[in-house]
């Protein structure tokens, strides 16, 4: 999925390519969130059965 | 002038998306931690969700044409108001990849538990952007339209269950359990709180707050109550509070009893439909809130751009948040109800707070 993705942001980046470098905090924004997905998605498709948050405060707060 | 909403359409939302917390959550909730007597909670809630109405009408009479952003650089100044939106950014983050998880939960529970919930996600997504790219006025006119056949039928429901209501499920409740039900009901109040969204669609409703909006307003918290009493008596009335209390989904449990004259039977697919149909609203008003809390964060002008990275944050965080119906239990009873809490009632209280000490230098603002 990460791939789909991956290519999505691309078809999104060429479509909007004016908006996007129109202005900088346009840009700084597009790439700081695409680059959390792109990690998100990396860091899943690597360790798949990594706990959850709900499921580590439920271990923490016991 | 197309981008203008009314204090009508709000209110339709704000009912909207709470069908899917009243008709999952609630029940479950309040049957755990109030037992029989969990159905007094709703009118508890009124004690809280009255001042939050009140605060709400007060921001936005006090300042008209602006939304939560703008009112709370006006009163608290920018740099302020940009840390109350980082604090609300991550509030909606954490309940918008909530929702999209207990939206797949639903579907795999109900109607196809063998479905991977990757997919219900992604389909889910993929309607999302559809929606959005219409526009936040065609979600809002959905929902207006929509609202009333939902209600319409969960009212012949109640019709067709009221010959199977147990009097001895719900009675008899003493003064003891008040307490408990008072406790109890933080779960209908975090739930009621979804008012705040007439905040953040402030600037979209007109210079000048009306008589006829205000009772609107109103009447739409005071229906949210009665619906909440009526979706618990119904719940409580068949299944009973101790089941009540161990499903996960325990209306649609009680709706699977139920058949009209005998004739027709199996109306728990349209208890899901109208929890998918919820949940998808309430997906894209989060989406459309959090998108604002960016260009409010950032300045930014245009946010067509941000649809798909947006998404895919989103769409992996709801797997770092929560995977399984017990996690989402958890976190919901003791994360998403508190963060509410904060949210929802003490930020625009204290909102409204100041604006009272700042009343006499506003009105000359304005």
């Amino acid at each position: 999925m990460v791939y789909v993705f991956g290519g999505l942001i691309i078809v999104s980046f060429v479509k909007q390519k004016n908006v996007i470098l129109s202005k900088k905090r346009n840009l700084f924004v597009f790439l700081v969130l695409s680059a959390s997905g792109i990690a998100l998605g990396t860091v899943r498709m690597i360790f798949p059965y990594i706990p959850s948050i709900a499921n580590t405060l439920e271990k923490f707060m016991k | 002038m197309n981008d203008q909403l009314t204090m009508r359409q709000v209110v339709f939302m704000y009912l909207f998306i709470s069908l899917s917390p009243v008709l999952r959550q609630i029940p479950s909730a309040l049957a755990g931690e109030a037992g029989r007597s969990g159905y007094l909670s709703p009118f508890w809630s009124l004690i809280v969700i009255v001042p939050l109405v009140a605060v709400i009408l007060l921001l936005i009479s006090s300042f008209p044409g602006l939304n939560i952003y703008e009112i709370i650089v006006s009163l608290l100044g920018k740099i302020c108001a940009k840390i109350v939106i980082i604090l609300y950014m991550a509030w909606i983050i954490l309940f918008l990849t909530a929702k999209i998880n207990i939206y797949s939960l639903t579907l795999q529970f109900t109607l196809m538990p063998k479905t991977r919930s990757d997919f219900f996600m992604q389909v889910m997504l993929i309607l999302v952007y559809y929606a959005l790219l219409r526009g936040s006025k065609t979600i809002f006119r959905f929902s207006e339209f929509s609202l009333g056949p939902i209600l319409l039928l969960i009212g012949v429901l109640f019709i067709c269950a009221v010959s199977r209501l147990r009097t001895d499920y719900l009675l008899p409740v003493s003064t003891i359990n008040l307490p408990s039900t008072i406790k109890a009901s933080t779960n209908v109040i975090a739930v009621g709180g979804n008012m705040i969204i007439a905040l953040f669609f402030a600037d979209k409703l007109g210079i000048s707050l009306t008589n006829k909006q205000k009772r609107k307003f109103w009447s739409g918290s005071l229906f949210f109550i009665v619906f909440c009493f009526i979706i618990t008596i119904f719940t409580f009335g068949i299944s009973g509070a101790s089941l009540t209390a161990k499903l996960p989904f325990p209306f649609y449990i009680t709706v699977k009893s139920i058949s009209f004259f005998n004739i027709f039977e199996r109306f728990e697919v349209i208890v899901t439909l109208i929890c998918i149909l919820s949940d998808f609203i309430t997906i894209c008003l989060l989406f459309i809130i959090l998108m604002k809390l960016i260009q409010w964060l950032f300045g930014l002008k245009e946010r067509e751009f941000l649809y798909v990275p947006l998404a895919m944050v989103i769409y992996y965080l709801s797997y770092y948040v929560s995977t399984t119906q017990f996690e989402f239990e958890y976190l919901y009873r003791y994360v998403i109800v508190y963060a509410n809490m904060i949210f929802q009632y003490i930020i625009p209280l204290l909102l409204g707070l100041i604006c009272l000490v700042r009343r006499k230098h506003i009105k000359k603002q304005y």
